[in-house]
């Protein structure tokens, strides 16, 4: 247990009680497959890139014994992100196993990995829980994807987006978000690429702010217990992904639960090595991807 | 993260080189690849080139110009350290179904990870291997793969007797058809999208044909 309990960690630099979450629910377990990735995006918010081990492969050990522990808590649903997670060895058996239990989640990038094991994943679709896939698309130009991504990347995930809905999996795609974007506009543009896919048209799209790279320190407001209470009604704070849900986040030959899926580069969030202990712990709004959450209400579940 | 020593480095064109490292306790599977750093935190994945019962990793590398890795791992004589990742890789030649029949399709260094397969499983060969290189001068280890039974060697740049002289796709009315093979492209990406379709095009199902990219037409990775 890493918990910092100083003073600087539970006030802000101007000596104000820091705002915080305090977990009412487990509705949802997130797992990190690890920070091996097939590509090399310069804006992964996780700095994923091939070979890379900062978060390591979570094994099919680790992950049966926090979805058994989940359900203890009522959890509804098991997510999953990366890295691209369809790189971790026993990705495909984790799935299998989660399937039995709960709905699953998948964040991917959609490309060779997810390509090359597809027909090991069809089978999955006969689970008694439903399966559905997050594919990156950053944006509706395929050339800015691929700027990023590699050459050739955008076409290869909308080809297997298709391919996923066309068999009976569940579909949705993440994007960037541009500052001072007209959200609506930048939706509506990838119309003809979901048409030319074969997926509905009013696909669901998630969209990502600028989380700044793992280990950054951009400079943003700090959020206090005042801001939490004078800016957000209770209904938004419940909100919070870290009300509801947990990641499992797998370092140095052991796992841990985090707060949520964006603060496992700090280790204050590493709330303990079982989910009963971390369920009792509040969580300080402390990181600056907090903020985002705090001034956007972002959020990587899907409801 | 593994720290292995240079067995030797081994140049085949100016361009084009062999990198031997020791293996240590390295466990992998062909097809894996490892990401090997340059004496900064630059890193890039290579697809190992030896067979699981050998004592060295092989690496096939092409020095991309202005490439931090490559011309750094280049220029390593025998006995000094380079970094490297555990193994890992979502290419596995051979593996699809027990029971399955394979083809192979590479270019240029993208045969590595067949090498890797055919040292490992020579009771287990495929029914056919197209390899694609510009000259023969780069092809790598072709007394070796001229044992297999259905080995085509294609020379985009240069006619040799008993090479077919052209694309490695002018090759592709030669692959075999059938419901347990499962095709398997390693290289150059205009000629795995190519291949990709024209398989499709051909009834193989998506699930059957397996990819990895190592190089881009206009010389990007």
């Amino acid at each position: 247990m890493k918990m910092d309990n100083s003073n600087q960690w539970h006030c802000t630099s101007q000596n104000e009680p820091r705002g915080y979450i305090q977990p009412q629910s487990l509705d949802e377990l997130w797992f990190h497959a690890g920070t091996n990735c097939n590509l090399r995006c310069p804006f992964c918010l996780e700095g994923s890139k091939p070979g890379d081990n900062r978060i390591e492969f979570l094994t099919l050990t680790d992950a049966r014994r926090f979805m058994d522990e989940a359900l203890e808590f009522g959890v509804k649903k098991f997510s999953f992100t990366g890295g691209e997670p369809f790189v971790n060895p026993e990705f495909i058996q984790i799935l299998d196993y989660a399937l039995e239990l709960r709905p699953c989640l998948v964040l991917t990038n959609a490309t060779e990995p997810l390509m090359n094991q597809i027909g090991d994943v069809l089978p999955l679709l006969d689970r008694p829980n439903s399966l559905n896939f997050r594919v990156s698309l950053d944006h509706p130009d395929p050339v800015k994807h691929d700027e990023s991504r590699g050459r050739g990347n955008f076409r290869k995930a909308l080809a297997t987006l298709g391919r996923l809905y066309r068999e009976g999996f569940g579909v949705s795609i993440a994007r960037l978000m541009l500052s001072g974007e007209d959200s609506a506009t930048v939706d509506c543009a990838y119309t003809p690429y979901f048409e030319s896919a074969g997926v509905p048209l009013d696909l669901t799209i998630i969209k990502f702010p600028d989380f700044h790279l793992p280990g950054s320190l951009p400079q943003v407001a700090e959020i206090t217990e005042t801001c939490m209470t004078r800016y957000l009604s209770a209904e938004q704070r419940d909100k919070f992904m870290c009300n509801f849900s947990k990641m499992i986040v797998r370092k140095n030959g052991q796992c841990g639960v985090y707060a949520c899926t964006l603060v496992d580069d700090v280790e204050n969030y590493d709330l303990g090595k079982t989910l009963h202990e971390a369920m009792e712990k509040r969580v300080l709004l402390g990181h600056h991807r907090c903020y985002s959450c705090f001034a956007g209400g972002a959020s990587c579940s899907e409801g | 993260m593994n720290t292995l020593t240079v067995r030797n480095v081994i140049f085949r064109t100016d361009e084009l080189f062999e990198l031997q490292l020791e293996r240590g306790d390295v466990q992998f599977e062909p097809g894996a690849c490892v990401a090997l750093f340059s004496n900064s935190t630059e890193s890039r994945p290579y697809s190992i080139a030896a067979g699981t019962g050998e004592e060295i990793l092989r690496f096939l590398i092409r020095r991309v110009s202005n490439g931090i890795v490559s011309n750094w791992l280049a220029q390593r004589k025998p006995g000094d350290k380079v970094s490297a990742s555990a193994p890992f890789g979502w290419f596995r030649p051979g593996r699809a179904v027990a029971g399955t029949r394979s083809v192979f399709i590479a270019t240029g260094t993208g045969i590595a990870p067949f090498l890797s397969y055919l040292r490992s499983n020579p009771q287990r060969l495929p029914e056919l291997c197209l390899y694609g290189v510009r000259r023969q001068t780069e092809a790598f280890n072709l007394e070796e793969l001229q044992q297999i039974d259905n080995f085509r060697l294609a020379l985009s740049q240069e006619e040799v007797n008993g090479h077919f002289h052209g694309r490695i796709t002018g090759l592709l009315e030669q692959i075999p058809f059938a419901d347990d093979i499962h095709y398997y492209l390693c290289g150059l990406d205009t000629m795995i999208d190519e291949t990709s379709i024209w398989l499709e095009n051909h009834g193989v199902a998506y699930t059957q044909i397996h990819r990895e990219i190592f190089f881009y037409e206009d010389g990007q990775l």
